[in-house]
């Protein structure tokens, strides 16, 4: 009963209060963004660095058919400038390692578009290199993977592949399985995957994507931030001391505010995935999800609180954990960027988590499992940030 | 009601006593002023028996409890009025009040009934953000009496009110009283403690001066005079006459033999004055 007072009178200050409209106005803005500025269809801007080992007409032999077909055009020659570099580049089946040096340079590229059969749109752009060089050059400044392609003594094309050394495990074993793998093998590991259907619906379009980088942003870790600034509120009008001379418990005021982020966090985050994603998602999982994080870094914000006087004090603190948190969203937008501490950070395996919440057949195991440790790691804040605020709570 | 037995606290571990082995006991239904200026270990002391600050050093009880155990449900006996207004500005004085009055497991009292009586009526569905000083001041000390306190802190109850209003919390805190509610009240404001305490304590620098009546500080500290005004041979006159003093004595006696009175006053030291003969410093 006295936390459902608590936390109805956190609810009315909240309602009445900047720091909901705040919350208010982002989710507004994101919905605007996502169903104004977004393009459910994906918009490819990938671009392919490559070096063919042949003589220029097996070149042309090799486009020959998918420039009959129109998915494959040719256009004006594209002109790089190269900057000085020096970079070492490793053989991961030799283990051998050469040192590349080269100055300033401009390298002018032929270059193909590629288009969709069935949309008719634009997916890659492919730059054609004259030497190795020139490519590995390119692919190093552009941060995206190169490839030289020869004809072995059977005329069959052999791929080499130039990766930046950041790549996902999954991703490097994919292209060594796809060029280097005999048939048998890849006929025997296929045979023993688990295959799901691939329906339209499976796949993201871009629109939705971006949801569960959303909602853990907006969120989660607006959440933390906001937690933070209400205890600081209460702090400077001094009703803390007041509702410490109460029989009330700590525990009590401080899981009212908790429940206010996430009560708050509820209202923002559905007013974002719900116009965007409709029936789609597992709205229970998407709901347990969303509150046992929320809860969690309510938690931590809290937790944090408890440490500093003043929102001043904080800030440096507060600031730095945001930024943190929100590192791995660069994973999360580019796949391709992927070090191994970034799986570490929490806001890592909740993206993940909500992505698989919005696929019609999400892992609803890995969800499960993130709830549980989100869960158990938010209680044990919690109780931490409890501890912390019995002691500094009115000082 | 309260018991303090060898209390010290510090504030830093340089070894300085914001509050130096203490002493004193409270008694169920009185009301014990703590008097002393800025600084002299008074707020700490309320802080320690609020339980807002960490018990240190010595033994204190208070309302049956000792306050080194964490037990909140000892607040159902208390009520704490601060000198600084804490009350949500973002919530009505009735709403500030409906939800304290949600917090305790005894029976409270009508929140509206608390808002006329401190003369907030009218007032009670306005945001507490948009009141005066001395409303959000009354507000405070309206909230706490919500519980019908056994035990009632009082921090400068009086401080920035007019004195209209200051008589009218003057009046609540005497009517508290005849209840035989015991109230703690700490103050640098030597009137309102000769007004309303049975027993005073002068703090200064951590440490207890005194403790005693106000009568019984006056009767031992205070001069004893007695003014008089009387005719003499159709001439007003003034004099002081010392009453301890024999010769005074009877040189008031004879005056008032042969003399027509006009007017005749006694008069005793302030407890202000009383409090700067025995500690040799002001309340400021």
């Amino acid at each position: 009963m006295k936390l459902f007072s608590t936390y109805i009178k956190e609810m009315k200050i909240a309602f009445r209060g900047f720091y909901f409209y705040i919350e208010v106005v982002m989710a507004v803005i994101i919905l605007t963004i996502l169903l104004a500025a977004v393009k459910e269809d994906p918009v490819s801007k990938e671009k392919e660095f490559l070096f063919f080992d042949m003589d220029t007409e097996f070149v042309e032999m090799y486009f020959e058919e998918q420039v009959e077909a129109g998915t494959v055009k040719y256009v004006a020659p594209v002109e790089f400038d190269v900057k000085a570099q020096e970079f070492e580049i490793t053989n991961k089946e030799t283990g051998e390692t050469e040192s590349y040096s080269y100055k300033k340079d401009t390298i002018m590229f032929t270059t193909l578009e590629m288009y969709d059969e069935k949309t008719g749109e634009l997916s890659k752009t492919v730059y054609l290199a004259d030497t190795k060089e020139d490519m590995i050059r390119l692919s190093y400044q552009e941060k995206t993977i190169g490839a030289t392609i020869s004809l072995d003594e059977n005329w069959q094309p052999n791929y080499k592949y130039y990766t930046q050394g950041y790549e996902t495990e999954r991703m490097q074993g994919l292209l060594y399985i796809l060029h280097n793998e005999s048939v048998a093998t890849l006929k025997d590991a296929a045979d023993s995957q688990t295959v799901r259907k691939l329906g339209e619906t499976e796949v993201l379009n871009n629109r939705q994507n971006l949801i569960p980088a959303f909602i853990v942003l907006m969120g989660s870790m607006m959440g933390y931030f906001i937690v933070i600034a209400y205890v600081y509120l209460d702090k400077e009008e001094g009703v803390i001391k007041a509702f410490a001379v109460t029989p009330s418990a700590v525990w009590k005021y401080l899981l009212s505010k908790a429940l206010v982020i996430m009560t708050t966090v509820t209202m923002s985050s559905s007013a974002i995935a719900i116009p965007v994603m409709g029936l789609q998602p597992n709205y229970l999982l998407f709901y347990l999800l969303l509150w046992i994080s929320t809860f969690a870094f309510a938690a931590l914000g809290l937790f944090i609180a408890s440490f500093f006087d003043n929102m001043t004090k904080a800030f440096g603190v507060l600031f730095g954990g945001m930024m943190v948190m929100m590192l791995p969203a660069l994973s999360y937008f580019i796949p391709s960027f992927d070090p191994t501490w970034m799986r570490y950070v929490p806001t890592y395996p909740l993206m993940q988590g909500f992505k698989e919440v919005i696929m019609v057949d999400g892992d609803a195991n890995y969800v499960l499992t993130q709830c549980g440790i989100f869960l158990v790691g938010g209680i044990i804040i919690f109780l931490l940030a409890n501890v912390r605020f019995k002691k500094t709570l009115t000082v | 009601m309260i018991s303090v037995k060898n209390l010290s606290h510090s504030y830093n571990k340089d070894g300085k006593l914001a509050v130096n082995n203490i002493s004193f006991q409270v008694e169920k239904g009185e009301t014990f002023g703590f008097l002393g200026p800025s600084g002299a270990g008074k707020s700490t002391t309320q802080g320690i028996l609020t339980g807002l600050l960490k018990l240190q050093s010595g033994e204190v009880e208070v309302a049956g409890y000792d306050v080194r155990r964490v037990q909140n449900k000892r607040f159902n006996k208390i009520g704490v009025s601060f000198e600084q207004s804490n009350v949500y500005g973002k919530l009505t004085a009735k709403e500030n009040l409906e939800f304290y009055a949600k917090l305790f497991d005894v029976e409270t009292r009508n929140p509206q009934e608390l808002i006329d009586i401190v003369g907030l009526n009218g007032k009670e569905n306005v945001r507490a953000g948009e009141f005066s000083k001395g409303m959000k001041h009354r507000l405070t000390f309206a909230r706490s009496m919500i519980n019908n306190p056994e035990l009632w802190f009082l921090d400068e109850p009086t401080t920035g009110l007019d004195p209209a209003i200051a008589a009218t919390i003057k009046d609540i805190i005497r009517e508290q009283k005849a209840k035989g509610t015991t109230s703690f009240l700490t103050t640098h404001n030597m009137y309102i403690a000769d007004e309303l305490c049975d027993r005073v304590a002068f703090i200064i620098d951590g440490e207890i001066k005194l403790i005693d009546t106000p009568k019984n500080l006056k009767l031992q500290y205070g001069q004893k005079l007695v003014d008089v005004e009387y005719l003499e041979n159709d001439k007003l006159i003034k004099k002081t006459f010392k009453t301890i003093d024999e010769a005074d004595r009877n040189k008031l006696a004879e005056v008032i033999k042969k003399h027509d009175i006009q007017t005749m006053h006694s008069k005793e030291a302030t407890l202000e004055e009383i409090f700067i003969q025995v500690t040799g410093r002001g309340l400021v």
